[in-house]
């Protein structure tokens, strides 16, 4: 009866095997002197408590769910979990080819891709606001744009239902006095999908703002003096010299955003359960069915989907903004730099610098 | 280097040995249970008991005649939360920590019976001709009771009875044409919407299929091997039920929250739910709000039909204490213990004799309730019965809401649930 659900036996197994192994093979004679060996015996035991957690609620879960998605799992196999067979890449098909899936992927997208942007976007303008134009009040503003991040999602979406209500909700009353009478927003197939990437964009600006002012604060105050000097403009010091200065930030936010955009599931779970006719399941809430439904193997599949779709956004985002394309401009840019802007060259070459205070801070993840 | 290979290799061992340990026995489906009588005598030792909401706060201190006529018996309650109950139950098939006894929602008895982790009803605990047809029909899972019901619902029309008045129309519906008469009447009597039945979304099948039923459509053959949901019945109901929409009686999106003040505004000239909606409505409207509802049965076209809900009392086979189990299980089924429960927690009794006595006798509106409840229909338990469902869902929201046809749907509805399985 050993179980997949809750740990079983077999945890303890590796709880006491795994440490042990090690130390055992570190105590080889070849390079290993007494000294050695008590040091790497006492690392061991000061690393002993994360490395059982670690394997124990980290590993093990990640393994099991590996395995549960090659084989045929469902909730009848409760009693039995060893007992299924293995059907290797056929979940795998099943979910690729299930129209329900596709769908959801293009919800999915459809989110990240408008919401991703949309989210870093507004987060840049308020930090930049906030890091140059308001400064008596920034503490309140701060507290203001991070309350939505740490307000639970369950009271916030009562709030937003009643704000989308068609008949007699705060935006379309307020559309109303303008002459312009406002859709249903929650019970149309067209405005279900913004009305929820409003209100992600909205709870997920806070993180955001306050990662982007940190990595604005770090932007050398020379820098923008220099430029101003050579007669570039605000628009110019702040395309010219803030943005690459603060790259590694905003790399840093657009992965945590995308990370968190793409396992999109709270707010059609809580807001519109998926519909209406579909148009806001995504791929996690689909996932979260399907398990529900007791398809445990399939729905492990989908997972790894994700997954791998996950890897591949955080790819193309470090293609995009990361380091070393930071690198290759530096080489350019001598080259291609106007007298009118001749900032970027520095600003590029501290970027590495500059950036790491930003990503210093705590890591929470933006959703 | 050469460690890591090592280290590999053992794992890719072991790996492949626990995947080959791996593989279905050759039995299919539950196979034939047995079903053990269970023994005489007063009931003793310790049973736990798993219930929800309601019934898991108040079960406890009801109990305590079960334990005065049994004086070795410790019958310790745990109240469970809806949300939670169903993974805690499959948590506790998992790991084989099952309580002694639970309830369980009369659509999950399909699916945690497939796991084997329920025991048959064994025979002569009860009479299975005491309960409601449809309550019974629920325990019922590939031919085998794996349970008791412990208590029902079923649904009726309530109607706006000033509003049916105005219009000349009965507010008690017989036939399908007579109940569009009554949604159109309702409309031109003032009512923004003429009735409201849910368009799709979560539940909407329970809404949807006493019109099936009284159609004659079935969900599945008679064995629960068959999915037949593509039958010339099932598109007329699908069609009647479009017909709301299409004529703009019914909404197809009603704000949460809207239906009780929308009622009792006439707004809503009527809708079809269960009895807890006479609490909300008197809560909305204030009290005597419900004497101008009528209570009205579902109407009738091929057979009358409703849907029947609640939920069974089911024994897990791994119980220790087994056949004490079932004796609390057997005192929770008698008609004076029920109707005691009514009186408890107004839950409605399973069994048709408890009717007979007290306020379930006298009060005209449990009485509506009551007769409906002889023609309820309880959907297949099947194991992936809440699958289907969703796709009843899906394909109900397509017909109200985007005009799909009822054939079409019809034929999405089969061919999904075809390849999800009865899982049976």
């Amino acid at each position: 009866m050993a179980a997949t659900v809750t740990a079983g036996p077999r945890v303890h197994g590796r709880r006491t095997t795994a440490p042990a192994a090690t130390t055992g093979s570190a105590a080889r004679p070849r390079r290993s002197s007494p000294l050695r060996r008590r040091r790497s015996l006492v690392a061991w035991g000061l690393a002993a408590p994360f490395v059982v957690l670690f394997l124990v609620f980290t590993a093990w879960p990640v393994l099991s769910s590996l395995l549960m998605s090659v084989t045929d799992l469902r909730s009848r196999d409760l009693r039995n979990p060893f007992a299924v067979n293995v059907v290797g890449f056929d979940n795998f098909a099943t979910v690729l080819t299930d129209p329900a899936f596709h769908t959801a992927a293009l919800n999915t997208l459809y989110f990240v891709v408008v919401g991703v942007p949309l989210t870093m976007l507004l987060a840049l303008a308020v930090a930049v606001a906030l890091n140059t134009g308001i400064t008596r009040l920034a503490g309140f503003f701060r507290v203001g744009y991070y309350l939505p991040v740490v307000t639970s999602i369950v009271a916030v979406a009562v709030v937003w239902r009643f704000l989308l209500r068609p008949d007699n909700g705060l935006i379309n009353e307020v559309l109303g006095w303008f002459g312009i009478s406002g859709p249903d927003w929650l019970g149309s197939t067209t405005w279900a999908m913004p009305s929820l990437i409003a209100m992600a964009a909205w709870r997920s600006m806070g993180t955001l703002v306050v990662i982007f002012l940190a990595g604005l604060q770090s932007v050398p105050k020379t820098l923008h003096e220099a430029a101003a000097l050579d007669g570039a403009n605000a628009w110019q010091r702040l395309t010219r010299v803030t943005l690459p200065t603060i790259r590694p930030t905003l790399l840093f936010g657009g992965v945590i955003t995308g990370i968190g955009f793409l396992q999109f599931f709270e707010e059609p779970f809580v807001m519109t359960q998926g519909g209406p006719l579909g148009s806001t399941m995504s791929v996690a809430y689909l996932v979260y069915n399907t398990f529900g439904f007791g398809n445990y193997g399939i729905a492990a599949a989908m997972s790894y989907v994700l997954f791998v779709a996950i890897v591949l956004l955080t790819v193309l985002q470090f293609r995009l903004l990361g380091e070393h394309d930071g690198r290759h401009r530096r080489r350019r840019h001598p080259a291609t730099t106007a007298p009118a802007a001749p900032a970027p060259a520095p600003a590029a070459g501290t970027a590495g610098l500059a950036g790491t205070p930003g990503v210093a801070v705590p890591r929470g993840g933006v959703r | 280097m050469r460690r890591t290979a090592r280290v590999s290799v053992a794992a890719l061992a072991v790996t492949t040995l626990a995947l080959t340990a791996c593989g279905r026995s050759d039995d299919t489906g539950t196979g034939q249970p047995e079903s053990t009588p269970i023994s005489g005598g007063p009931a003793t030792g310790t049973v736990t008991v798993w219930a929800m909401g309601t019934e898991g706060e108040a079960l406890g201190d009801f109990v305590q005649e079960f334990t005065a006529q049994n004086p070795d018996v410790d019958v310790q309650v745990t109240a469970v939360p809806w949300d939670a109950a169903h993974d805690k139950i499959a948590t506790a098939i998992a790991a084989g920590e099952v309580p002694d006894v639970s309830m369980i929602g009369t659509t999950w008895m399909g699916e945690f019976a497939a796991t084997g982790a329920l025991d048959a009803t064994p025979d002569g605990v009860v009479d299975p001709e005491a309960f409601f047809p449809g309550a019974w029909d629920s325990t019922q899972v590939g031919g085998t009771s794996y349970g008791v019901p412990w208590y029902v619902e079923t649904r009726l029309l309530y109607v706006n009875t000033a509003l049916a008045e105005q219009a000349g129309v009965s507010p008690t519906p017989t036939t399908w044409e007579e109940l569009t008469d009554l949604a159109k009447g309702l409309q031109q009597a003032g009512a923004e919407w003429g009735i409201n039945l849910q368009p799709g979304e979560t539940g909407s099948w329970q809404t949807f299929l006493p019109f099936a039923w009284q159609a004659g459509a079935q969900i599945t053959d008679d064995d629960g091997t068959q999915i037949t949901l593509d039958t010339p019945e099932m598109v007329k109901a699908l069609e009647y039920y479009q017909s709301f929409f299409t004529d703009g009686v019914a909404p197809t999106e009603l704000p949460e929250g809207d239906l009780e003040p929308g009622f009792v505004d006439g707004r809503i000239g009527a809708f079809v739910s269960g009895p807890w909606h006479i609490g909300l409505l008197e809560e909305t409207g204030g009290a005597g709000f419900m004497d101008g509802v009528t209570l009205a049965p579902m109407p009738v076209d091929a057979q009358p039909a409703s849907f029947i809900g609640g939920s069974n009392l089911a024994v897990f086979s791994e119980s220790q204490n087994r056949d004490a189990a079932w004796k609390l299980v057997q005192w929770l089924s008698e008609p004076d213990v029920q109707a005691e429960w009514y009186r408890t927690t107004s839950d409605l009794p399973a069994v048709e004799s408890s009717w007979d006595q007290g306020d379930l006798a006298d009060d005209p509106r449990l009485a509506v309730f009551g007769e409906q409840m002889d023609t309820a229909v309880a959907p297949p338990s099947i194991p992936n019965w809440e699958q289907i469902a969703t796709v009843i869902d899906t394909e109900l929201e397509k017909v109200t809401k985007s005009g799909e046809d009822a054939q079409q749907a019809a034929t999405t509805m089969q061919q999904q649930a075809e390849q999800i399985g009865t899982g049976l």
